[in-house]
């Protein structure tokens, strides 16, 4: 079959590789119908998260039907329509009971490596290295999905694959974010990062009932989609300054809850940002944490700051006497879609959750590269690159 | 510099310290040094799981119920003299919770579509060891 794969530090290829296979009870095969760009895939691509193979295969977020299904799959037939969490979860451990499904203590074959550098291991992931499991990633025509029962959700007749698409991740992520950030009706919400997930942290902190809801990037066209699909307002970085206008636009207090959906690879206006890029290739830290900063700082006392952008490593300057003396509350994780993407899809048939717009480029999968082009240099307003295998 | 280059430079700690911890994780220890590898399982376990039935004439296991309706403590000593690993041991422990709790070991993605190249060696030869490194 044909896939998309990782040939190198910036370097992509469509080549052929095996077709997957069965490989326990509970998986299931897919063919791929939609599959898309991710900007941790950024990450992994430019050799930020060194844990790639000459061949994987990427991707993340997708959805597809069922061809093949194992011999103890219960909810899925073949021809169903399905949406998959880009994490892979077992269902039957602990941290599956807490709904903290990335957190899985069975989804991921290779746990020695993230658990040698952050203590303990998370979830296995399609198509994000062999930190995360080594599992093909779904830039290709089929896709082997484990735990299907679990990590695999049929899609609503009333729900077009256009939109069930981002329910696999960027939508459950963002609204995990909201979730666990601990929005409530009447707070004053900021959100870092108007790409997908950014987008649908907004839109979540509105479904939820924050009052007022802001969201902050440097790219105009992002930030008219966030007004014109979220409900959210918008700060343009480069054109103000963001902790003055978020300490005006919530009565002198600061947000309640700020959600940073940037990661690791964070641009910024001024000295600080080149400050961060000579520390990265200096080696004296491996993760660029301007918007985590600025949410550290901007977040009212007692508020709570959500890390939804992806990190790898280590960090410097991260500002500890703000979060200690404030009393912030601070959080992150992988995002744990299966508890989300049921309640998602039942919230995109309502049309109160709309991701369409978010699919700015629709390819071929033979373009694969040149997809990942345009989404890495934003050209063409480009928001997110689907590949239809 | 190259944007390739520079990633590297930026990727080359994160792997090297990854790569220094889990090898010395996996060998130079003393008997005396090691300590005793636990797991929770997320299940009531009232005998040894069959999958520890025969590493259990080596090692010393102990089942102990968890705080917190948690599930069951499985834990090992390796004793002085045995001749089972810490790897064979971590190994063990995992399979064995996915065994108890769902009732098969996740297996790797297959077949596989990449290739061996010098670069990728270090992480072929830890992946080829992915439940026997780490810290349990």
């Amino acid at each position: 079959m044909k896939a998309l794969q990782w040939q190198g530090v910036n370097k992509l290829a469509v080549g052929t590789v095996p077709d997957p296979e069965l490989r326990n009870p509970g998986d299931i095969i897919v063919k791929v119908s939609r599959t898309v760009t991710c900007g941790s895939d950024l990450h992994l691509i430019g050799g930020y998260i060194p844990f790639m193979e000459k061949g994987d295969v990427l991707g993340h977020e997708f959805l597809g039907e069922v061809v093949e299904v194992g011999a103890d799959v219960k909810r899925h037939r073949v021809g169903d329509r399905v949406v998959v969490s880009s994490f892979i979860a077992c269902g039957s451990c602990w941290y599956c009971d807490q709904e903290l499904y990335s957190l899985c203590d069975n989804g991921n074959t290779n746990p020695a490596i993230t658990e040698t550098l952050w203590g303990y291991a998370p979830g296995g992931c399609f198509g994000y290295s062999h930190a995360m499991g080594g599992n093909a990633g779904s830039h290709a025509e089929y896709i082997r999905v484990p735990f299907a029962d679990v990590g695999a959700f049929t899609v609503p007749d009333a729900v077009s694959d256009e939109r069930a698409l981002f329910a696999s991740d960027s939508a459950a992520t963002g609204w995990m974010g909201a979730d666990l950030g601990g929005v409530k009706p009447g707070d004053v919400v900021a959100v870092w990062g108007a790409g997908a997930v950014g987008q649908m942290a907004a839109r979540a902190a509105v479904l939820l009932g924050a009052e007022r809801v802001m969201v902050i990037d440097r790219l105009d066209n992002r930030l008219d989609q966030v007004e014109k699909y979220t409900g959210a307002e918008t700060i343009n970085y480069e054109r103000t300054d963001v902790a003055g206008e978020l300490r005006e636009r919530s009565g002198g207090r600061g947000p309640d809850v700020c959600i940073e959906a940037v990661g690791m690879e964070a641009h910024a206006p001024g000295a600080h940002f080149g400050y961060d890029q000579i520390k990265q290739q200096l080696r004296l830290q491996t993760d660029r944490p301007i918007a985590v900063r600025e949410a550290v700082h901007a977040c009212r006392k007692g508020g709570s700051v959500f890390v939804l952008g992806v990190y790898a490593g280590f960090v410097d300057k991260f500002p500890l006497g703000a979060l200690m003396n404030k009393g912030l509350t601070m959080r992150g994780a992988q995002m744990h879609g299966q508890r989300y993407i049921p309640m998602l899809l039942e919230r995109m048939a309502k049309d109160e959750v709309v991701t369409e717009h978010l699919a700015t480029h629709v390819m071929p999968l033979e373009q694969g590269p040149e997809g990942y082009r345009i989404f890495k240099d934003k050209e063409d307003n480009c928001v997110r690159t689907v590949f239809v295998p | 510099m190259g944007r390739t280059g520079r990633a590297l430079l930026i990727a080359a700690p994160i792997a090297a310290g990854a790569a220094v911890v889990a090898a010395k994780r996996r060998g130079g220890r003393s008997p005396a040094s090691r300590r005793t590898h636990v797991v929770t399982v997320n299940r009531p376990l009232s005998e040894l799981p069959e999958s520890l039935e025969e590493l259990s004439r080596s090692v010393e296991i102990s089942l102990t119920a968890a705080p917190g309706d948690r599930g069951t403590e499985i834990a090992v000593r390796i004793p002085e003299g045995s001749p089972v690993s810490e790897g064979e041991v971590r190994r063990a422990l995992r399979e064995t919770r996915s065994l108890v709790e769902v009732g098969y070991v996740l297996s790797p993605a297959g077949p596989p579509t990449t290739e061996k190249t010098l670069l990728n060696k270090p992480l072929r030869t830890a992946t080829e060891h992915g439940r026997e490194g780490g810290l349990l």
